[in-house]
């Protein structure tokens, strides 16, 4: 589903992405790892458009995706979370979902009709699935900080994505949140069968739920497999699981 | 209970803006036409600065600009008065898709100030160009149609025009079109990860933002019959932001209520002392200090998260 | 044919070395602004109405001591002096617990300050026009290339460069400078090592303000001095500062010499629509380069 094949990015002299490899298949729960700085959040920003690589090609569905604007990149079927949680704070939480819902409905010109009302039944839906239903006409920016990253990932799903993409989606939460929302992913994929890319420094966390693991080191992909395989690969172990092991 | 509260006060307001000039004397008639031009041009800047988040810093040469179109088709075209009071506007909005095209690519102070810059050479050119604009001096004694030419005919055009204005906008800020830029300002990032066009999103903002405020701008020529270039320096841009962030720039009707408020305060104050800068001053110092949200700000209170999580 | 032959008069380059000499005036004021925005982050819109205080205390230290040489040159210290304090006072009074607050916030409490500022200078120095001899000492034209050059203009011409490199010493060679460009980058680290922001941040906004009270000063005796010589001014400054690079000390230059020399030949080229030049070639520099013509340090 998606093809990461051997993309560079630079900022000034420095490499941030330097020879990135992945790929996706549709239905895939995949994890990118790597020690701060490797350049996961690069590459994600790569895959959706905040960035446009150097050089190197991201292919989509069999569609070249690199430089394109991030909108036209959701339109493709990517939607994704942010590392710091991302949101519409002046807005409640129905009203964040429902702009993602409207958005995917190109409805977001239509300037007379009232938009109370518009999509409703579809947002409770989501915000039901992700256990925000209640707090529906909160305001988003009042919320605690693990619902304020389920509700980035709620926004995410509004735009029906055929791939979701995660950063760090657990960073900052108390356990129980961690526990809360690693149920939610897995749902997600389970349920709907969604294909799902995220990267996350817990690394236990990412054996449990990512069915196939990459291993990026200084901005290039250094291994890419199974749990296992990646366990067992020498290059990962002293470059990466070396280091966080002492930690 | 406020909720139902709202109809009987909006109608209670209508009673009373509709018989102000029954009760009034003339000058006090033609103060609340201007306050109600006023206010919605405050109303208009707010689309784009308090809706969409955009630091419009020359919202006022849209004003001008509609108000200088209108005069000029009064004056030299000869057209019928109704194609006047519309290619006001629409000069207005043209403006403003040009310079926003100019402007968007910036972000935040950076869009302000070449906003103003461009402001400034539209007032540059309208201060000089004497055979044209008029000058500095302006353009007085405009004709305007019988029906609406003496001071309550003028009153009740803007008062008619103001509400249609006013309610266009309240129902374009609740559109699913309103929603998008409100979610535009907070986080444009978000925004077009969701799949939204920021960049044309606040374009058409920036014209409907411009549009009204033409429309503001041909209130002026029925009202004051005539206009001058001050009324598009920058300095006035910033009075009617000044008007937004009193009101409240996070509620729809706050600039309505912030312009009524200093345009009164200024029209009373200017009677009784010469320093009335050194008073919106003192009041603006406080607003920023003390009421950031605004004086309707105040009275928005927004649910809160029913159990604690995790705190 | 008539703009070609206005441009290439004999009087061209007397034009051009008149409007650098405002370009000097222009660069004082707007490296005062620049400051303020590397540092402190604030778009000071009150910082033409210091430039308006410098000149109108300029005119009363000159009227107290009676004019001549020594009291113009007394004027050019005293007077920025003046204004120093006032700034002391705006930074300690309001803007140092307001630092969190959005850009948006700032610039318009900065506004409401030009505002009242404003109506004070009217306050304490009336309504009229005030009027600045230039000393005798100053008097009378210079010849260069055959072409008259007042004296002042001349005197002008040196102080912009002394100013530069002041400048480029206290920021490159002081440690204040090198606080103070460090805290402009990451504040918050700065105070975690122990430093004292609030006086860096002080000390900026205080030189800044000294050095918009110097441009009033010296333009004192070119113009007349009124209410309202704030409003033109503030305006040019912000447009040279973002033309320039926002908090670029060179950009600061930069931007003053495109600005004072548009200014200054667009009159000579289309008397009418001089004025509107600078504003143009802000629009083409922000077109072209939309951050600025040198790096920013926002």
């Amino acid at each position: 589903m998606l093809r990461v094949e051997s993309v560079v990015k630079s900022f000034g002299g420095f490499k941030a992405v330097d020879g990135a490899n992945l790929h996706v298949n549709a239905g895939e729960i995949v994890a990118v790892i790597g020690p701060n700085g490797a350049g996961k959040t690069t590459l994600f920003h790569l895959l959706t458009g905040h960035l446009s690589p150097d050089s190197g090609r991201i292919l989509f569905k069999g569609k070249e995706i690199g430089g394109l604007s991030p909108h036209v990149v959701c339109r493709r079927g990517i939607t994704r979370s942010f590392q710091v949680a991302n949101i519409f704070p002046r807005l409640s939480v129905f009203e964040n979902v429902q702009i993602a819902v409207l958005s995917r409905e190109r409805k977001t010109f239509r300037i007379f009709s009232p938009a109370k009302g518009m999509a409703e039944e579809e947002v409770h839906r989501i915000l039901r699935s992700v256990g925000l239903f209640d707090q529906r006409d909160v305001g988003s920016d009042l919320l605690s900080h693990g619902d304020k990253k389920v509700l980035e990932i709620a926004v995410a799903l509004s735009g029906n994505p055929e791939l979701l993409i995660l950063d760090e989606p657990t960073a900052g939460m108390a356990p129980e949140e961690t526990e809360r929302c690693i149920r939610l992913i897995r749902k997600l994929s389970g349920e709907s069968g969604l294909t799902i890319l995220f990267c996350e420094h817990d690394i236990s966390l990412v054996f449990e739920i990512a069915n196939r693991i990459m291993v990026m080191v200084r901005g290039a992909t250094v291994a890419q497999g199974s749990g296992e395989e990646v366990r067992r690969n020498s290059e990962v172990r002293s470059a990466y699981l070396g280091e966080s092991g002492e930690c | 209970m406020r909720r139902s509260a709202a109809p009987l006060l909006l109608l209670l307001l209508t009673a009373t803006l509709l018989a102000l000039p029954q009760i009034l004397p003339r000058f006090h008639t033609y103060v609340a036409a201007i306050v109600l031009l006023t206010a919605l041009l405050a109303t208009s800047l707010n689309l784009a600065i308090g809706y969409t988040g955009l630091y419009q810093f020359g919202h006022a040469v849209f004003y001008g600009v509609g108000a200088y179109g209108t005069a000029l088709m009064l004056t030299r075209s000869g057209m019928p008065a109704p194609i006047a009071f519309l290619v006001g506007p629409l000069a207005a909005a043209a403006l403003s898709l040009v310079m926003g095209v100019i402007c968007i690519r910036l972000s935040k102070l950076y869009f302000g100030m070449l906003q103003i810059s461009l402001g400034s050479l539209v007032w540059a050119v309208v201060y000089r160009w004497y055979s044209f604009t008029g000058g500095d001096d302006g353009i007085h004694g405009i004709p305007i149609p019988d029906a609406i030419a003496s001071p309550k005919g003028s009153y009740y055009y803007t008062l008619i025009v103001t509400a249609l204005c006013v309610f266009a906008m309240y129902r374009i800020v609740r559109s699913p079109f309103g929603k998008a830029i409100q979610g535009i300002r907070d986080n444009p990032v978000r925004a077009a990860a969701i799949g939204v066009d920021v960049k044309l999103h606040q374009l058409a903002s920036l014209v409907i933002a411009g549009f009204f405020g033409g429309v503001a701008g041909s209130l002026f020529v029925v009202v004051e019959n005539s206009v001058f270039p001050d009324m598009m320096f920058w300095t006035f841009s910033l009075e009617v932001l000044i008007m937004c962030l009193l009101g409240g720039m996070y509620t729809f009707f706050g600039p309505f209520v912030g312009a009524s408020v200093i345009v009164l305060l200024r029209v009373f104050a200017s009677i009784h002392t010469r320093y009335w800068s050194l008073i919106l001053g003192t009041i603006l110092t406080l607003v920023i200090i003390f009421l950031p949200d605004g004086v309707l700000g105040m009275f928005v209170r927004r649910p809160r998260p029913k159990e604690s999580t995790g705190a | 044919m008539d703009f070609a032959a206005n441009l290439f008069s004999a009087g061209t380059l007397s034009q051009i070395l008149v409007g650098l000499s405002r370009t000097t005036i222009l660069f004082i004021v707007s490296s005062g602004m620049s400051l303020i925005l590397g540092v402190l982050r604030i778009p000071n819109v009150a910082h033409g109405s210091l430039y308006m205080i410098g000149a109108f205390a300029a005119w009363s230290v000159i009227q107290y001591l009676g004019g001549g040489l020594p009291a113009f040159l007394a004027a050019m210290i005293v007077a920025p002096l003046i204004v120093a304090a006032v700034g002391f006072v705006l930074e300690r009074g309001f803007f140092s617990y307001l630092y969190e607050r959005e850009h948006l916030m700032l610039l318009l409490l900065t506004f409401a300050f030009m505002l009242i500022l404003g109506d004070l200078v009217k306050i304490v120095w009336g309504p009229e026009y005030r009027s600045v001899t230039v000393p005798a000492f100053f008097q009378g034209s210079a010849e260069i290339f055959g072409l008259p050059l007042p004296w002042y203009n001349l005197f002008l011409l040196l102080v912009g460069p002394c100013i530069a490199v002041f400048l480029w010493l206290v920021i490159n060679r002081t440690n204040l400078g090198k606080i103070a460009r460090a805290a402009a980058v990451d504040g918050e680290m700065v105070g975690a090592v122990g430093i004292n922001t609030g006086w860096i941040f002080a000390f900026t906004f205080v030189l800044g303000s000294f050095l918009a009270g110097l441009g009033g000063a010296l333009i004192a005796p070119m113009v007349n001095i009124s209410l309202g010589m704030d409003h033109t001014l503030i305006m040019e400054t912000f447009l040279i500062v973002i033309i320039g690079g926002l908090g670029n000390m060179w950009g600061a230059l930069l931007g003053s010499l495109i600005f004072g020399l548009t200014q200054s030949l667009g009159i000579l080229v289309w008397p009418q629509f001089g004025i509107a030049f600078p504003y143009l070639a802000v629009v083409a520099v922000l077109v072209v380069r939309p951050r600025g013509l040198l790096s920013s340090t926002w």
